[in-house]
């Protein structure tokens, strides 16, 4: 936002994304604790899709691609907790791994296939 | 059968997102309502940006405009205050008699759970984020929150909380609703030995818990943010306006204390769950208190510094004169921000902890008082010799300063471990404590609702309906809590769903106060919704007269601003349409240029 001084009160008045972001937290957060595996991979991949979605809306990252692969990181590095650590929740931590593949992939498979790095606005 | 199970899950949690995706590509192209796309550098007027929503229920899912966040806030707070005030007139029903069957032991427990968390967490922490969003930016002369969208997740996530904190109650086979009390002491709310709090129920709740956590969190840091980045070149540290000052306050106790308590509740998570032994050891369930008090006093100040803002921003609009002491006042505030954090092991006198560190936070708790007395004697000094105008708010804010001084003496005595030691977990306490979060806490909300009701409504409530609701509520608050104090006094233990015979008559009479209660809020739901709908427009952009009394602040001005642009452009409001008959979207585009033009 500091970028672009005096452009405050130009704030655009609604976002698709909140309202999904605040839903894939508690899909995924049920998942997870009940060990609903599609739960856990549908609600983080809403989670997920809608950050990288946001943070492209918002003018932090240019396309929603990389941000995707961003969003993946973490993700899998906690799923790797689960599984290879004294967690040892194996399925949840795959669940989460894979939810982050998929993002990864999502990433990678839009930017190759977004043959132009500026935004179409 | 398991297989199946989650296949059809599977293809349900596809067939969501494949809809939520379809519904993202199609509904817009988002990007027609970024001003920043092309000539928006130039600089547009606010009522462009502000038609820059779509219409219908998809501007209420997709807002991220700081006014419509508070309006949310505000109808799910006060949702909840009538599922919450529903709850506890069902119990004080019960109470009735002492062989009364109206509802199972179970049932009571688990309203008597639901009813506190509600309460504290569904309507109070919301309620007072709805004030806040409405309020701050205007105060302060910022455009918006500084992270709109993260406004809008945090208020995104409170209503999967609520259901997820309610869902013990709906009709779900195997589920039952916690039975914890709002404390959630270990080891019963570990699901442990041979009761029934092992039910998923409580995890439920625990997670709903959980993610009313993380929304108060993010919010706090929006409105930190916001204070400290986002004032208008005239708001200084030394005229920042004391509603402000307690939000900034309470966002500071609210980043301290809310993520302790989401730690501890996945802890308790864990321990139930996947065999973790957090709580289950030698001292597990004084870990727990510990953990939990640490975070639960200051919540108690979370919950109670805003309202005091309120009282201290509208208290002094119908004395006819500033806040005395306002200095004083506002180092009171941050006083009481600190020394709440070394108090929480006054919750626990009776635990059997050392007696030194008893005597400890029994000085920091004594200490507490000053603070909240210096509060005190500022709201009844600014009233002395004042021209003091009895109108609904006014009354409200009297109301407050009464109870929240029985309140807050009941509360001295508990301070003290001796005292305590008799009164701890008797009817006593119950009284103190809703002394101060009815008496007190709704009691600045009612005020807040009722000041500021022309502002988010453009309308005016119904008075004499107004005046009712405050008796009502004056009389019934000062019945029922006042009787549950006697009750402490004579021994009654708290929590329990029926009562020893010499009990009987004072808790009629609380129930009987209770019912008062319930009246006063019927009114006031009636006079909200009503009014709202169908009350007189209001065309003053000074609705309380302050001007004359030079204590005119900068909300009435955005909304006088508002009415007067409105009126110019012979635009939204149905009396002034008069001249011209123009409609909305046509009166905005000639004060804020086409919008068609302005985006390429």
């Amino acid at each position: 936002m500091d970028a672009e001084p005096g452009l405050s009160e130009q704030y655009r008045m609604a976002s698709p994304w909140p309202l999904f972001i605040a839903l894939g937290i508690p899909i995924a957060e049920l998942g997870i604790l009940f060990g609903l595996l599609p739960l856990a991979v549908g609600g983080l991949l809403l989670f997920g899709g809608s950050v990288a979605g946001m943070a492209t809306e918002s003018g932090y990252a240019r396309t929603p691609w990389r941000a995707l692969v961003v969003v993946a990181i973490p993700l899998a590095a906690l799923g790797a907790g689960f599984v290879f650590t004294t967690i040892n929740l194996p399925n949840r931590g795959f669940a989460i791994v894979a939810a982050a593949v998929i993002l990864a992939a999502a990433g990678v498979v839009g930017s190759a296939f977004n043959t132009t790095n500026d935004p179409t606005y | 059968m398991q297989v199946n199970g989650q296949l059809a899950l599977t293809v349900l949690m596809g067939i969501f997102l494949v809809a939520v995706a379809a519904w993202l590509a199609r509904i817009e192209n988002w990007r027609s309502y970024t001003p920043i796309g092309g000539g928006g550098a130039l600089g547009q007027q606010e009522g462009y940006v502000s038609e820059e929503k779509p219409s219908g229920i998809i501007r209420w899912l997709t807002t991220v405009d700081h006014k419509d966040i508070g309006l949310l806030y505000g109808t799910y707070g006060l949702i909840a205050f009538v599922v919450g005030g529903l709850m506890v007139t069902v119990m004080r029903i019960e109470l009735i008699d002492p062989g009364m069957s109206f509802i199972s032991n179970q049932f009571y427990n688990s309203l008597l759970t639901s009813h506190g968390i509600t309460m504290l967490f569904l309507f109070g922490t919301p309620i007072i984020a709805a004030f806040a969003n409405y309020l701050v930016p205007l105060l302060i002369g910022a455009d918006d929150m500084a992270f709109p969208r993260i406004n809008a997740i945090a208020f995104w996530l409170l209503p999967p909380a609520a259901l997820l904190i309610w869902a013990g109650f709906f009709p779900i086979p195997d589920l039952i609703p916690a039975q914890t009390a709002w404390t959630m002491y270990t080891p019963l709310s570990a699901g442990v030995g041979a009761g029934n709090q092992a039910n998923a129920g409580v995890d439920l709740m625990l997670l709903g818990l959980h993610l009313s956590g993380v929304s108060a969190t993010m919010g706090s840091i929006n409105f930190i943010a916001t204070i400290f980045t986002e004032r208008g070149d005239d708001v200084s540290w030394a005229n920042l306006d004391i509603f402000s000052w307690t939000i900034l306050t309470q966002s500071g106790l609210i980043l301290f204390a809310f993520p302790l308590l989401g730690s501890a509740l996945v802890m308790l998570l864990f321990d139930r769950n996947f065999g973790t032994t957090f709580f289950a050891g030698e001292g597990g369930a004084m870990l727990w208190q510990h953990l939990f008090w640490f975070f639960g006093h200051p919540e108690v100040y979370i919950l109670v510094l805003p309202p005091m803002g309120i009282v201290s921003y509208v208290l002094p609009r119908f004395s006819g004169r500033r806040l005395f002491g306002f200095k004083f006042v506002v180092y009171s505030t941050l006083a009481i921000g600190v020394l709440s954090f070394g108090v929480w092991a006054h919750h626990m006198f009776a635990t059997g902890m050392d007696p030194r560190l008893r005597a400890s936070f029994m000085a920091v708790s004594l200490a507490i008082a000053i603070p909240s007395a210096v509060k005190t004697f500022n709201w009844i000094t600014t009233m002395w010799n004042g021209r003091v105008r009895l109108t609904t708010p006014m009354l409200f804010c009297i109301g407050f300063v009464s109870n929240f001084i029985i309140g807050g003496v009941t509360g001295v005595f508990l301070a003290s471990i001796p005292v305590d030691l008799i009164l701890h977990d008797t009817y006593y306490v119950v009284g103190h404590f809703h002394y101060v979060v009815m008496g007190a806490i709704a009691f600045a909300g009612f005020a807040g609702l009722y000041y500021w009701y022309p502002l988010y409504t453009g309308r005016m409530y119904q008075k004499t309906l107004g005046k009712a609701h405050f008796w009502l509520s004056m009389v019934g608050t000062n019945i029922t809590f006042f009787a549950m104090i006697l009750l402490g006094y004579g021994g009654m233990p708290r929590r329990y769903a029926t009562y020893l015979p010499q009990f009987a008559s004072l808790h009629q009479v609380a129930t009987i106060g209770a019912l008062i209660l319930f009246v006063g809020q019927v009114i006031f739901v009636w006079n909200f919704v009503q009014s709202w709908l169908e009350g007189p427009t209001v065309d003053d952009g000074d609705p309380w007269d302050l001007r004359e009394s030079g204590l005119y602040t900068a909300e009435w001005d955005w909304y006088d601003q508002k009415l007067q642009t409105a009126i110019a452009d012979g635009g939204e409001e149905e009396d002034s349409v008069l001249t011209d008959g123009g409609d909305e979207e046509e009166s905005v585009r000639t004060d804020g240029g086409d919008v068609d033009a302005a985006d390429d």
